[in-house]
């Protein structure tokens, strides 16, 4: 325990600020993310082939590229090609584009449980598609995915750790445990801490979900 | 089956509407072949289409080394799923005890390897581990924690498999006088197992990609071998492009494979 209490009087205030840049690196990509598999999703809908073809191209790469391979890429691949993208924006693009194929992905699956006589009374009744989608097919099938984009998001959390990988102004957590290791010995502390923060992390989110998740379920 | 939802959406266009999405895909069509385009152009005028970036294609021996960083990558993927089944079922028994002292426990280590990020546990085997004594090689330094941090995942999925097995298959084995271990090696298991293969198999997507940290470690996987390359060879745009392929193309194979274990077997 004096352990902690030494390191964390030591690097207290690092910790708190990498908490939060692990928390808001996490937001941004999801909101980006989240936002994105939702246009994606709507658009693989549209009755226009070649769209379909290229969006299934797209949620099929960036749900098997490695993100760190993807960041790599955006990093240290694109000023090659005259395209430069910041650090912190180069993470959270990372984190959204593969947040958004994930996203699609589930979307898709919860639009399956949609009933299809729903669908087709909707239409009957003269709504036009786009309506259909946005008021009878997108909100159940965005409150059927509530557990599903709550383990994403955990997970997302935990790729924010891929952060250290680029020489970023700040640290989030797993950053901050590198340095620490290599600058002192307090090495397993600092680890201890950072574990226990994503952990504390972790469960927020999936009691935010849960909580989420009893509210809106669509009992059938 | 029944119509898939877009044709019920869109399948009675009025003539109107069905030229004007015929007119729409074409638009599409077109602005999608302009990207690519575009973005050919971008290569061309940033001197990235020069013959010299790729001729390195060109050699068998890039495409050697890339294959042994392909087989180095899937090595240290094959081990750390090993290490996943076997630890995952461990863990699983743990979990399930009606020992508290093999509960508690179990739980506590599957909560933690899920909630960290397998990076920091490879910066843990990298940086903090030397410092108290303990010197693993590259291989391990990036396998253990992977499969430790897959174990857990796999745990639960056992569990999830466990729960689906229907309770009269329990209840009839343990009629038949099987101890309890007998119940769950010959009876539970081997159905729940049947039921979480597609998940399993899909779960290996992740241990592919988490492999991808060799190069923090410096074990020689694909990352890694592609920064060699790019050090000798000084063509980082292409490299890393066949690397991201490579990555894709394995792991679409996996994905494709788990949803065809997936589909029902009649």
């Amino acid at each position: 325990m004096g352990s902690v209490v030494r390191l964390l009087a030591d690097y207290g205030p690092a910790f708190g600020q990498a908490l939060l840049l692990t928390w808001k690196l996490t937001a941004m990509s999801f909101v980006a993310g989240f936002a994105l598999g939702i246009v994606v999703t709507v658009a693989r809908l549209l009755p226009l082939r070649p769209l379909r073809f290229v969006l299934t191209g797209y949620v099929e790469v960036f749900r098997n590229i490695p993100s760190a391979a993807l960041l790599i890429f955006i990093v240290f691949a694109l000023p090659d090609l005259d395209v430069l993208i910041d650090y912190e924006p180069s993470v959270v693009l990372t984190l959204a584009l593969v947040c958004s194929a994930f996203t699609a992905d589930y979307l898709r699956t919860g639009i399956n449980t949609v009933g299809r006589g729903q669908v087709e009374a909707a239409r009957s009744l003269g709504m036009r598609p786009m309506v259909v989608i946005s008021s009878v097919v997108l909100p159940q099938a965005l409150r059927s995915v509530v557990q599903p984009m709550t383990s994403l998001l955990i997970a997302l959390m935990l790729s924010t750790s891929l952060a250290s990988q680029v020489p970023l102004p700040g640290r989030e957590l797993t950053a901050l445990v590198a340095k620490i290791a290599n600058d002192s010995a307090a090495g397993t502390t600092a680890f201890a801490v950072a574990a226990a923060m994503y952990l504390v992390s972790g469960l927020l989110i999936a009691w935010a979900g849960a909580t989420l998740e009893k509210k809106v379920r669509i009992l059938r | 089956m029944s119509r898939a939802l877009e044709d019920i959406l869109f399948g009675d266009l009025n003539p109107k509407a069905q030229a004007m999405t015929r007119a729409v895909s074409v638009a599409v069509a077109a602005t999608v072949l302009l990207l690519v385009a575009g973005t050919v152009y971008q290569f061309h005028a940033a001197s990235q289409l020069d013959g010299r970036l790729w001729e390195l294609f060109a050699w068998k021996s890039t495409w050697d080394f890339l294959a042994k960083g392909l087989f180095g990558t899937l090595a240290s993927a094959a081990a750390a799923a090993v290490i996943a089944l076997v630890l995952g079922l461990v863990l699983l028994v743990g979990r399930r005890s009606r020992l508290r002292v093999a509960r508690w426990p179990a739980i506590a280590v599957i909560e933690f390897l899920r909630g960290v990020p397998t990076l920091l546990l490879i910066y843990v085997c990298f940086l903090v581990l030397p410092s108290v004594g303990i010197k693993l090689s590259a291989y391990w330094m990036l396998t253990l924690p992977v499969g430790l941090s897959t174990a857990a995942v796999v745990a639960e999925m056992y569990r999830a498999g466990v729960l689906a097995v229907p309770r009269g298959q329990t209840d009839a084995a343990r009629a038949l006088g099987l101890n309890e271990a007998r119940v769950f090696a010959h009876v539970v298991f081997p159905q729940a197992l049947r039921y979480i293969v597609p998940a399993l198999v899909a779960q290996l997507v992740i241990v592919v990609k988490d492999t991808t940290f060799g190069y923090v470690v410096t074990y020689g996987e694909l990352m890694q071998n592609a920064k060699v390359l790019i050090a000798n060879y000084r063509s980082l745009v292409p490299v890393y492009l066949a690397v991201a392929v490579l990555y894709c193309l394995v792991n679409y194979a996996i994905s494709r494979a788990s949803r065809r274990l997936g589909r029902p077997m009649h």
